[in-house]
């Protein structure tokens, strides 16, 4: 017999001659039935699906690596990424531009970092950098200001018109469409406009109309007349003074058979309505009706 | 290439060894609820271990993990195992002595295998139970097919001389 003949028989590898052999011995019946017998056992129950899930549920989602280590990780990620935004919008706001803007019928001061003082007239809009202000004093005009500026560096209105660069004085600027006015009240003003340099000191004027620069008076006073509430107005297309009338009111002017680039000289008062319009239909030759909001300015008697 | 991470084949390995994990300690150590968590730890570590081991390697990962979880931890207990009922209908009519015997039989059997050193044990029940293959037995276990089958060998002699009380 073989060596671990008894493992070879249970696996069925011995030969014809020593199987016959085995079982012609006296153990055979004993070892037959530990075969048949053991044969028959089996094992405690598992139910691997059951097992699969208890380890997801136990072990996997909740491992421990995962439970102590992730939500940690997790906290810091975000607490980097909340600190990276706040860093990033720190420095975004601290570049951001200020902005000052007035509606219709709206007026507003804005004090500069260096005491620089700025009056908008309506619908206007400024804007600067508060934080690069002490190395670069430049403002970006949209509409009508009046400018006290503090003595110090140089001193820019950037408009689409054109620039004007300052050096301790007092000015208005007026940057409407087809419309730039830059007068200057104290100091000396220089205004740039197609590569064209003008010095305005105190006490005179620099009108662009519809791009034509126009010859104009000497302004009246030491302050623009609507920081007195009043829109003063000399040798001015018609338009240009109805537009200010909207501006100054929030109202909508229409016009029937008037030329509206007949010039007008005169002013008006910028807080009731009626006097104002009244203002200009007298010496325009032109009469008005109100429809709320809305105000018709018509060439004599030919409204009916 | 496939990845033992993937969840299908994780999920794979364990419907294709588990109960045989279960089996094995249980076979040494007689104790169903420690096969429980040993299956549950052995794949647990395979699962964190997963970039590590490749699915060909996984069966003998899981089996070593298994087999040093409680190596020298725990004592022994006895294994019960069940007997499946081979008293079928068509034996009802057998004798009640022929009942008794069968009855003594598998309690001799039952001692036998509890008797026998547990590697043999083992080896044993994983071929007549679970129907391993001495090669596969071997591979779990780490030795040559050899020494399998000479446990097996003496396995067999053991339990016939105990139960025949030689």
């Amino acid at each position: 017999m073989q060596e671990n003949y008894l493992a070879k028989w249970l696996s069925g590898e011995l030969s014809e001659e020593e199987l016959q052999e085995f079982k012609n011995s006296e153990e055979f019946a004993s070892y037959q039935k530990l075969k048949d017998a053991t044969s028959k056992l089996t094992a405690p129950e598992f139910d691997s699906e059951k097992a699969l899930q208890r380890l997801k549920d136990e072990h996997i989602e909740n491992a421990p690596k995962v439970i102590t280590l992730n939500p940690f990780k997790k906290f810091l990620k975000v607490a980097a990424a909340i600190a990276l935004l706040l860093t990033a919008s720190f420095f975004y706001m601290s570049t951001l531009n200020e902005k000052v803007t007035t509606n219709f019928a709206e007026r507003s001061e804005v004090l500069l970092p260096d005491n620089s003082e700025i009056f908008l007239n309506a619908d206007s809009e400024v804007t600067y950098s508060e934080k690069n202000w002490d190395t670069k004093r430049n403002i970006d005009l949209k509409g009508e200001a009046f400018f006290k500026v503090a003595k110090g560096k140089k001193f820019t209105v950037s408009t689409d018109h054109g620039t004007v660069a300052v050096l301790g004085t007092q000015f208005n600027v007026e940057n409407r469409e087809g419309f730039f006015e830059v007068t200057c009240y104290e100091g000396l003003v220089s205004v740039s406009y197609n590569n064209e340099e003008t010095k305005l000191p105190a006490g005179t004027s620099f009108l662009l109309i519809n791009g034509k620069i126009i010859d104009s008076g000497a302004p009246s006073g030491s302050l623009p007349a609507w920081m007195n509430n009043e829109s003063s107005f000399e040798s001015i297309p018609l338009k240009y003074v109805f537009a200010e009338l909207e501006r100054q009111f929030d109202i909508t002017v229409k016009t029937k058979n008037i030329d509206t680039n007949l010039l007008f000289t005169g002013s008006f008062n910028n807080t009731d309505l009626n006097m104002a319009l009244k203002s200009i239909s007298t010496p325009s030759k032109t009469s008005f009706t109100i429809d709320g909001d809305n105000v018709l300015f018509y060439a004599g008697n030919t409204q009916q | 290439m496939s990845n033992v991470c993937e969840d299908h084949i994780f999920s794979k390995v364990f419907k294709t060894h588990s109960k045989t994990v279960f089996n094995y300690i249980f076979y040494k150590f007689g104790n169903e609820e420690k096969a429980h968590d040993a299956v549950q730890e052995a794949f647990v570590k395979l699962w964190q271990n997963c970039a590590k081991v490749s699915p060909e390697k996984a069966k003998s990962y899981v089996y070593t993990v298994a087999n040093n979880l409680y190596l020298n931890v725990i004592k022994a207990e006895k294994v019960r195992l069940k007997h499946a009922d081979s008293i079928g209908n068509d034996r009802t009519n057998e004798s009640p002595e022929f009942l008794m015997e069968e009855k003594e039989y598998k309690e001799k059997l039952d001692n036998a295998l509890n008797a026998l050193p547990e590697n043999q044990r083992t080896t044993f029940l994983l071929n007549r139970i679970d129907g391993k293959k001495y090669a596969e037995i071997a591979e779990m276990e780490g030795v040559s097919v050899k020494a399998i089958e000479k446990r097996m060998h003496l396995a067999l002699k053991s339990l016939r001389e105990h139960i025949d009380g030689i």
